[in-house]
């Protein structure tokens, strides 16, 4: 019996690595030297920019105006608030959801130890956790960072008080007020906040997170009942469906916004005069609706048929068929391409700022280099840098989130 | 036997009919799937409905609760004759059970939600009570501690005992069983069988589609033999099986036995 | 034993059939009742406000110049509607044919065996995917050519027949010849080498001798183009700098320019996903097989596994297309007169906005659909024969 080749140490199978995957032929080795040098000099150029010539204090000076427009200084309270009150929701509902998730059996969080978990948390949230620290070094003042570490333990405590209320069989009345409370919590905020400033007047990049967040919300129904429309044997239904879908779909999404901005009174009583954030919000949920309508028909689609035929032989009526046995779980097996769309519908909410003159996070970002401290000196580098930066954090994380969604939920394979 | 009085057996039911199909037609476009089907079906009787692939004994009991229509002729379930009227489709419903080939349990609800769901949501039963008779009929299928587990977490066998006991929950006067084993592994399909078998014992009226000639022998007050979307033989099983008269059974029973 | 009377129709409101036309009847309804209340809106509006609400408009003087076009200002609108319709066309389909060939390209060497390769074309993707559009575009016509395009006095020339500046950028161009003509011989150019192609092919079938249609048939091509340039008495002109325009060769746009650039980056880290999943779709076996058979990596590449993805690939692909098409309506926002742009324009001279607007609208959705049905064309042909 021979015994196998052995390794003679790190230095060889490094060395056996690059001869593989770097140097394998001439072209091989002509592309790594190639490309491996421009993107050593990319790195160098972009590290050079970011940490030794770029001119952050344009950032800094002007990081309000950028994240919440022109909020009242005083009241950053109630924006603290808010975030905070937001975290504690979103900690209950992933606490819900894990223990729903444990009782099916479908979690592998069981199988980690306390370490593990905080380290797989960091791992996929590193990116937030860092560019939130870096926003939290531009600022001078004490309150962003108390804001940060509230809503940190507002979340942890929501996670928690969840989880353990997953367990529990509560009585049906706490159940049921729980989650209808749950329901109401993101329309009660958006009163809180209005409170304090009218939507009309709601800028920066605080406008690009809520009216992505409002059109994802609203086009819901839209989209459900275009999707159902669409599948429906009654004609005059289908048609109807499909002439809303396409034609919006073949729409782009900017001009729709241009009109909105110059047409959209026509069409209202003379009384009311949408603001330009509502026009907006209308515009996302008319554009969206339709494209999530195409989400959920392909969910409905993925439903067995089996499925319609026990609820209809167990004497379910066709509202209860739909409502309680095919749509949800229509939707649950589209969830990664309802967050992938709304992930475009964040992206998509710089549009706005163009076509309305909504002082966005984008267009804000363009309107700071032309202070008296900053103009003509090329500043825009910087600022769109940052813009693109923030956008990209958001963009990539939650993308990562839905990969790990669609593992994890097998979609497609069951 | 005598021809006339093996055929005289599908038009008169053993005791009271419960379940009548008269001169029943079913056409999926040009193809004729139902040929002039007459059948009676009496109160506690056991029916077994054999037949190759493609014969229409699955689309004749889908006809039964409307998961099909029918194109001619009269089914009547129970009294109620089975129209376009939606308060006789939906009543049909109510008295008929059906147990699929592919289960079709809900996966996003539970064990006992899945077969709580129909009495809360159709017969307005409340929420202690139904919980109350699901227990009742899953220990009679024998898996009661499965309660509160959720489809994926069940074996196929496991999966069509709960798929027996949601039907059972709506207390049907008939279960329709489609292929109940066909998609099972082999060591899951007896348990399966046993619980079929309790239920015959209880008096359920069954109609039973199925390729197991066991429990056909055993169970069924008679089997029914259908070819080419019609009926061709009907008879008990101690003479069905040992002594069929026309030659499509006999071509039938020599390829699967 | 109880029957009921044989078949009598049940009453009307519980009848299965009379149910679904009376459903249909209420929706429809309620969606007439919510176009009627919009639409008397509108009239009232529009009769309060006094603008007209007919496409009369189009032919209207337009009174506004188009740069980067001979566009006479006296023109009715609807010649500024073509205009700006062709240069939507002229971005797109330009930016289509980037955006592909660097996409596909990228999309292979994400799969590259090459660590260096694969990971930048990894970071390529992973970057320009997440970045908002406008953003990107923002970036490149603000930062990159405002900023780094030198001005006229101080363009950039490296070599001498290119011009960079921030007045647009000088390339050579045809000259002494009609664009048509030249689009003839590039048309004949390529039926030939297709024809060629089919003929080389039977030649293969027949005797098993190599069919060497790819260097015969692009051969052809390329003598057909020479031929025809010299025949035609075709003339390269160079660009040059006179005073503060660039004068001779053709001018690139710098709006064109930042929208292509920016078009292209975008669509293409979105294709270069769709080429690596199209092809990391195609089974495994596939390749292996193909291995088996002594296939070398070129031919198992070429005849195997390209073929399957692109069959994979057609419909992803042709929805990035369609969305380029329609991201092109950015240009309004960077100085290009596209269609959006000459709608925004127009209306910012007096046109009246709901016809306008629609009017534009209604051209995006005939493009849409259009593209649509060429896609579903391309994927019918491809599709892959099933039991």
């Amino acid at each position: 019996m021979t015994s196998p080749p052995t390794t003679l140490g790190t230095g060889t199978r490094a060395a056996r690595w690059a001869r593989k995957h770097l140097f394998r032929t001439w072209l091989d080795s002509a592309l790594t030297i190639v490309f491996g040098g421009l993107a050593l000099y990319l790195i160098f150029r972009f590290v050079l920019f970011v940490f030794v010539n770029a001119r952050w204090e344009i950032i800094q000076v002007n990081l309000k105006l950028l994240m919440v427009g022109r909020w009242p200084s005083d009241q950053l309270m109630v924006m603290a608030v808010s975030v905070a009150v937001l975290g504690l929701w979103v900690g209950l509902i992933a606490g819900l959801v894990h223990r729903r998730q444990m009782r099916a059996g479908q979690s592998r969080l069981t199988a980690m130890t306390g370490g593990q978990r905080v380290v797989d948390l960091v791992r996929r949230f590193g990116l937030i956790i860092g560019t939130v620290l870096l926003l939290l070094a531009l600022t001078n003042t004490n309150g962003p960072w108390l804001m940060a570490a509230t809503t940190v333990v507002a979340s942890v405590v929501g996670r928690v008080i969840g989880g353990a209320a997953g367990t529990r069989v509560l009585p049906r009345w706490v159940a049921r007020t729980g989650v209808l409370l749950l329901a109401l919590v993101p329309f009660a905020i958006y009163v809180y906040l209005s409170r304090t400033l009218a939507l009309a007047d709601w800028e920066g990049f605080f406008f690009n997170i809520t009216s992505a967040i409002a059109g994802i919300i609203l086009c819901f129904p839209l989209g459900v009942l275009l999707a159902l429309a669409r599948r429906s044997k009654l004609r005059l239904l289908q048609s109807l469906s499909i002439l809303y879908i396409e034609f919006v779909r073949g729409s782009p999404l900017f001009v729709l916004l241009l009109m909105a901005n110059v047409s959209l009174e026509f069409f209202v009583p003379a009384s009311i005069a949408p603001s330009k954030v509502i026009r907006a919000i209308v515009v996302f949920t008319i554009f969206t609706g339709a494209y999530l309508a195409e989400i959920v028909r392909g969910g409905l689609q993925s439903v067995p048929r089996g499925q319609e035929e026990a609820a209809k032989s167990l004497g379910l009526s066709p509202t209860k068929q739909m409502g309680l046995i095919v749509l949800p779980q229509a939707l649950r097996n589209v969830i990664p391409a309802q967050i992938g769309q709304f992930i475009s519908l964040f992206k998509d909410t710089t549009l706005a700022g163009l076509a309305l003159g909504i002082l966005d996070l984008l267009e804000g970002a363009k309107a700071i280099t032309q202070q008296p401290d900053f103009r003509g000196q090329g500043l825009i580098i910087e600022t769109l840098v940052f813009v693109g930066f923030l956008f990209w954090v958001g963009s990539f994380t939650m993308s990562r989130e839905s990969q790990r969604l669609e593992r994890k939920l097998g979609v497609g394979t069951r | 036997m005598t021809n006339e009085q093996v055929f005289a057996d599908a038009t008169k039911a053993v005791g009271e009919a419960i379940i009548e199909l008269e001169h029943v037609d079913k056409f999926f476009g040009s193809f004729q799937a139902l040929k002039d089907i007459n059948l009676k079906v009496g109160l506690q009787e056991v029916v077994v409905v054999i037949g190759p692939s493609g014969s229409g004994k699955s689309t004749m009991i889908r006809c039964i609760n409307r998961l099909e229509e029918h194109d001619n002729g009269r089914i009547v379930v129970d009294g109620i004759e089975l129209s376009e009227d939606v308060r006789n489709i939906q009543e049909i419903r109510r008295e008929t059970g059906m147990v699929f080939q592919q289960f079709n349990l809900f996966p996003h609800l539970s064990v006992i939600d899945n077969v709580t769901l129909a009495p809360r949501q159709v017969r307005r039963m409340p929420k202690d009570e139904a919980e109350r008779l699901a227990m009742e009929i899953l220990e009679r299928v024998q898996i009661p501690e499965q309660a509160r587990k959720y489809p994926g977490q069940l074996s196929g066998g496991q999966q069509q005992r709960v798929a027996i006991a949601r039907s059972l929950a709506m207390k049907p006067k008939v279960m329709l069983f489609d292929e109940p084993t066909s998609a099972l592994d082999p060591e899951m399909i007896n348990e399966v069988l046993d619980a079929m078998k309790d239920l015959a014992r209880e008096g359920m009226t069954m109609i039973v589609v199925t390729h197991e000639m066991g429990f056909a022998r055993e169970v069924a007050d008679r089997v029914v033999f259908m070819a080419d979307g019609q009926i061709v033989e009907v008879g008990p099983p101690e003479h069905f099986f040992t002594n069929p008269q026309e030659d499509r059974t006999k071509l039938f029973l020599s390829q699967i036995l | 034993m109880t029957t009921t009377e044989g078949s009598s129709r049940p009453p009307f409101y519980r009848d299965v059939r009379v149910l679904k036309w009376l459903f249909q009847l209420v929706v429809f309804a309620i969606v007439a009742a919510i176009a009627l209340w919009l639409w008397g809106n509108f009239r009232r509006n529009a009769a309060a406000s006094g603008i007209p609400t007919s496409f009369d408009f189009l032919s209207a003087p337009a009174t506004f110049s188009i740069p980067g076009a001979d566009f006479n200002p006296n023109s009715p609108v609807r010649s500024a509607y073509v205009v700006g319709f062709l240069n939507t066309l002229r971005v797109s389909i330009v930016g289509i044919i980037l955006a592909t060939v660097l996409g596909v390209l990228i999309g292979i060497g994400r799969l590259s065996t090459n660590w260096v390769v694969s990971r930048l074309s990894a970071v390529y993707v992973e970057v320009f995917r997440n970045l908002p559009l406008l953003v990107l575009l923002t970036f490149v016509f603000l930062g990159v050519v405002l900023q780094f395009m030198p001005p006229i006095a101080e363009a950039w020339t490296p070599v001498s027949w290119i011009i960079v500046s921030n007045r647009g950028i000088g390339v050579p161009w045809y000259e002494g010849v009609s664009g048509w003509a030249l689009l003839l011989v590039l048309a004949i150019g390529m039926v030939g080498w297709w024809l060629i192609a089919r003929w080389r092919q039977r030649v293969f079938e027949r005797t098993g001798q190599p069919s060497r249609a790819g260097i015969l048939g692009s051969g052809f091509f390329l003598v057909t183009l020479i031929l025809g340039w010299v025949l035609l008495g075709a003339m390269l002109t160079l660009p040059s700098i006179d005073g503060r325009q660039i004068i001779d060769g053709i001018r690139v746009d710098p709006s064109f320019f930042a929208l292509l650039l920016g078009l292209a980056i975008y669509t293409a880290s979105h294709i270069a996903e769709i080429t690596r999943g199209s092809i990391q779709a195609v089974p495994r076996g596939q390749g292996e097989a193909a291995a088996a058979l002594a296939l070398t990596g070129f031919q198992r590449m070429w005849k195997v596994i390209l073929p399957q993805a692109m069959r994979i690939a057609i419909p992803p692909l042709g929805n990035q297309y369609l969305n380029l098409i329609k991201n092109s309506s950015l240009g309004a926002g960077f100085a290009y007169f596209e269609l959006t742009n000459v709608t925004q324009t127009t209306v910012g001279n007096g046109s009246p906005s709901v016809p306008a607007f629609f009017l534009t609208l209604v051209i995006y959705v005939v493009i849409s659909l259009v593209t649509s049905g060429l896609v579903n064309l391309a994927n019918q042909r491809f599709k892959v024969v099933e039991r």
